[in-house]
């Protein structure tokens, strides 16, 4: 690093402050010195030089006046007149003698009190010149020795010396040196002065400025903030300070370009942001108060939001996970996670979100990985807690940026309550419509029990009467006794298996299945009142991820509602078109199911209310109105939809999709 | 030659199992599926007894009943309805079936059921009188065979009156085992005894089957008589 560097470094390194006090001084030294030295050497030349003209005038002068009294010899006049002309006034402190010497080099005369010493003859006049200059010692003092000729006519009689004080000149030359050195001075100490006021007039906002950007970075906004214009702000006259719907007119104006409602014109006139008429250091203090006031009110509306947010997170009556997308881990949980999943706060952070529930967790989080948008809903997942407890939530999730990571806030509401009284609620209704059936059940259980009584009968009678039974008929009694059991136990196995409350976790089910468990039941029934079915069953149907009694119900609800149209129109007696037909099938990846009656059909304004509940068409105590909607609820619950054709007069089709479940081995269980 | 014996039910089982148990009886066992096939098989093959299910899809037993009331309105039919189904039995009582029996079919109560078919048979075959008033020490005696349908009715409603004007203190009306009674027959019953119930006289019924005792029951006939299962004594004394 050479020299040069060295100082740039090290000033660089310096305050503003010094920097300018520094510059404006070295500017202002080297003007004064440059002026200084300029013309003390112009004076103490041109002083010099005068006071040896006035040195040569008196020599001249008395060579002039002299010549006579040199040619006359006469001595004391040449005395008196060299006296006089050394004592005239201010000269004797400028002439420190005058003395003539004759051509010969006699002194004939001098002023001095002493015998003139042998120094003072070394300025000799040379021949021909008018006169001469020589600075001798005299003593202890130096002397410019001026010498003139005198001369009469061509001829030079003689020479007058003139001694000039040095001392005298040096004297007058160094009032001269301190008049400049006093003006320098006085000029560099003003020069100071005003510097450093200058210096701190520009420092001083900015080295504020930076104390008070410290102390905001910091945080603290609480400082005082005089600044320029010296004045603090009072909060409270902001309206939009204190209540945070009010928008900064100030600020927030100029971003939509409306102006300020009537209300609030007085913003308009702003308390805080202002601008004074000034330097700039002046305006740069204005403004940066408006800035740090915007930073302020927005820095409060943010922490107010943040609170308001962070206290909907805390509080809120519903589970809320954030999960970083990238590992899948938890990274935030409100309180309500622990007391629902059981797990301690603690251990549910970093704890994978999949944990919580594996089998449905998945979907949710490859949605968001693979860069989805936007809020989704997931219905009725499995999750399990602490300790492996299944329940079923609903989950909303929606992406946002956590701490710089790309994550997902999800919020789970805990439904088993729901799912329970759902339950509840298909149960009692099942149950209702295992009264309905029991009529129809009990006539097919009574057929098998009927078959085997006779042949029982017919057996205990051939016994009794000792009377031989044909092997073949024997043969042929007890396989139909075995067969009608069967049958028997098969109906109340279908029937059990209709009551049972299901179970949470649903399984695969062939749509065939329930409809053959329904017409097992109800079928020979429906046809004692002349109803007939006509099956269309599709083999090879996609499975359905359901629960098999719930399809029972289900379809059990339309057949007898179209036993119901279809006895609406015509009696069992009086003969009509009395058939309900159903038909199942795959159809685009999903499967369907149709159930078609030849009864009445249903009025246009009514179809889009029969799902409604308590929604009925029958008569006061027929129906509660239940039945479409419960029906409507399962169907909802396995994803699947149900539509109406019908027209008045012609009979009525629902047909309900569900979506084909996938099949086994691709789901993770 | 055997006698011939329609059985009409919609379950293949049963009708196999009829078939021998039937046959086991000496019957000439005919069977069809429904209501539709019988009444063709009966036109076809005219069986004197026919055993009849109520509840068939196509052509229910009523209906059958019906229709083989219309071709030959002597042929006895025997309906068999589901246990306890009372208000089916009526009905098919008032539509001239002379018997009925319950499901799960009891041997006992067919077997009752076939013999009772077969005296009504042999009486109207032999068009005995139906209706004899006897009178004895106590009581008014009114014996009552075969069937009991509109047509004795008036023999019978004289028989009741004569046996009112006798003044005694009870009335019995003794049905043989036989006896059956149709819809006609109850009505016409109903109306005597309750037209009876403001006189003093008090009515026994005596001998009838438990089936008509069951639908005397159910119909609240008891209101105006007592049922015995057998004759009382006391009554049919001198």
């Amino acid at each position: 690093m050479s020299f040069s560097e060295r100082v740039i470094a090290r000033f660089t390194r310096i305050g503003l402050r010094e920097k300018l006090l520094f510059s404006m001084l070295a500017a202002v030294l080297f003007i004064s010195v440059a002026i200084a030295l300029i013309s003390r050497w112009i004076l103490v030349s041109s002083l010099t030089n005068e006071l040896e003209m006035r040195g040569f005038a008196i020599a001249h002068s008395v060579a002039e006046r002299g010549g006579s009294y040199l040619l006359d010899n006469d001595v004391p006049k040449l005395l008196a007149l060299i006296f006089d002309e050394a004592r005239l006034r201010q000269r004797k402190d400028l002439v420190a003698y005058i003395f003539i010497e004759d051509q010969k080099g006699n002194i004939l005369a001098h002023t001095l009190t002493h015998k003139l010493p042998d120094s003072l003859r070394a300025n000799t006049l040379p021949p021909g010149q008018p006169d001469s200059i020589k600075l001798i010692g005299l003593g202890n003092q130096e002397v410019y020795d001026l010498a003139a000729a005198i001369n009469e006519g061509l001829y030079r009689i003689g020479t007058v010396h003139v001694g000039l004080n040095k001392r005298h000149i040096d004297t007058l030359v160094g009032k001269l040196r301190v008049a400049f050195l006093g003006f320098i001075s006085a000029v560099v100490i003003i020069t100071i002065i005003l510097s450093s006021w200058l210096s701190k007039y520009i420092t001083k906002p900015v080295s504020d400025l930076t104390r008070l950007s410290d102390e905001i970075s910091r945080g603290n906004f609480d400082i005082p903030l005089k600044l320029g214009s010296g004045e603090d702000w009072d909060s409270a006259a902001c309206p939009a300070f204190s209540n945070t719907d009010l928008p900064c007119w100030h600020f927030d104006q100029s971003r939509s370009g409306q102006t300020p409602a009537e209300t609030h014109r007085k913003c308009a006139d702003c308390a805080f942001y202002r601008k004074h008429k000034g330097d700039e250091v002046v305006q740069l203090g204005d403004s940066f108060r408006n800035m740090v006031w915007s930073i302020k009110l927005y820095r409060r509306r943010l922490r107010e939001s943040e609170e308001k947010y962070r206290s909907l997170f805390d509080s809120g009556p519903d589970p809320i996970f954030v999960v970083d997308c990238a590992s899948g881990t938890i990274r935030d949980a409100n309180p309500r996670t622990s007391e629902l999943y059981g797990y301690p706060r603690e251990e549910l952070l970093n704890m994978p979100f999949l944990e919580l529930g594996p089998e449905h967790n998945t979907a949710c989080l490859d949605f968001f990985i693979e860069g989805g948008g936007g809020c989704v809903y997931y219905p009725k997942r499995l999750h399990y807690k602490n300790g492996g407890e299944p329940f079923f939530v609903n989950m909303h999730a929606c992406p946002i940026s956590y701490r710089g990571k790309q994550a997902i806030i999800i919020a789970v509401t805990d439904i088993t309550e729901l799912i329970e009284k759902d339950a509840q609620l298909i149960q009692a209704a099942k149950m209702k419509s295992l009264g309905e059936m029991s009529a129809g059940v009990a006539h097919e259980i009574n057929q098998p029990l009927n078959a085997i009584k006779v042949g029982s009968e017919f057996l205990s009678m051939m016994r009794e009467e000792d009377l031989d039974i044909p092997k073949e008929h024997f043969k042929e009694v007890v396989n139909e006794i075995s067969t009608q059991v069967d049958r028997a136990a098969e109906i109340i196995d279908t029937l059990r298996s209709f009551g049972r409350k299901s179970d949470l976790i649903e399984e695969p089910v062939d749509l065939n299945q329930p409809v053959r468990a329904v017409l097992s039941m109800v079928r020979r029934q429906f046809e004692l009142d002349n109803i007939r079915f006509e099956l269309n069953l599709a083999e090879g149907l996609s499975p359905v991820q359901a629960h098999s009694n719930r399809l029972q119900q289900v379809i059990f609800n339309l057949v007898a509602n179209a036993r119901d149209a279809i006895n609406d129109v015509s009696n069992a007696d009086g003969g009509g078109d009395r058939r309900i037909l159903i038909h199942t099938g795959n159809h685009d990846g999903r499967v369907f199911i149709e159930v078609k009656d030849t009864g009445g059909g249903i009025d246009e304004k009514d179809q889009q209310k029969i799902f409604e509940p308590f929604f009925t068409t029958k008569e006061a105590g027929q129906g509660m109105g239940l039945g479409l909607a419960i029906t409507y609820g399962i169907i909802k619950d396995y994803g699947g939809e149900i539509r109406i054709d019908s027209t008045k007069g012609r009979g009525t089709a629902f047909r309900m999709e569900f979506p084909a479940a996938p099949a086994r081995g691709e789901t993770k269980a | 030659m055997r006698d011939k014996v329609l059985v009409i039910d919609d379950e293949r089982p049963t009708l196999k199992m009829f078939t021998l148990l039937l046959s086991a009886y000496g019957y000439d066992v005919l069977t069809a599926e429904n209501g539709l096939e019988g009444v063709e098989t009966f036109r076809r093959e005219e069986p004197g007894l026919v055993l009849t299910d109520i509840k068939m899809p196509v052509m229910d037993g009523i209906e059958a009943l019906k229709a083989i009331k219309k071709i030959n309105p002597a042929t006895e039919v025997i309906v068999i309805t589901g246990h306890g189904d009372m208000d089916l039995a009526i009905q098919a009582l008032n539509l001239d079936a002379t018997d009925f029996i319950n499901k799960p079919l009891k041997r006992e109560a067919l077997e009752k059921a076939l013999t009772r078919a077969r005296e009504r048979m042999t009486i109207a075959r032999n068009a005995e009188g139906q209706v004899v008033l006897e009178e004895k020490t106590r009581a008014a005696v009114i014996g009552v065979r075969g069937n009991v349908t509109a047509m004795t009715m008036p023999r019978l409603t004289e028989a009741f009156e004569q046996a009112v004007a006798m003044g005694k203190e009870a009335l019995l009306i003794e049905f043989e085992k036989s006896a059956s009674i149709n819809g006609a027959g109850i009505t016409g019953l109903t109306e005597l005894l309750s037209d009876n119930a403001g006189s003093g006289t008090r009515v026994y019924l005596a001998g009838l089957s438990s089936n008509f005792r069951s639908v005397f029951e159910t119909l609240g006939i008891t209101r105006f008589a007592e049922l015995f299962e057998q004759e009382k004594e006391t009554l049919t004394d001198g």
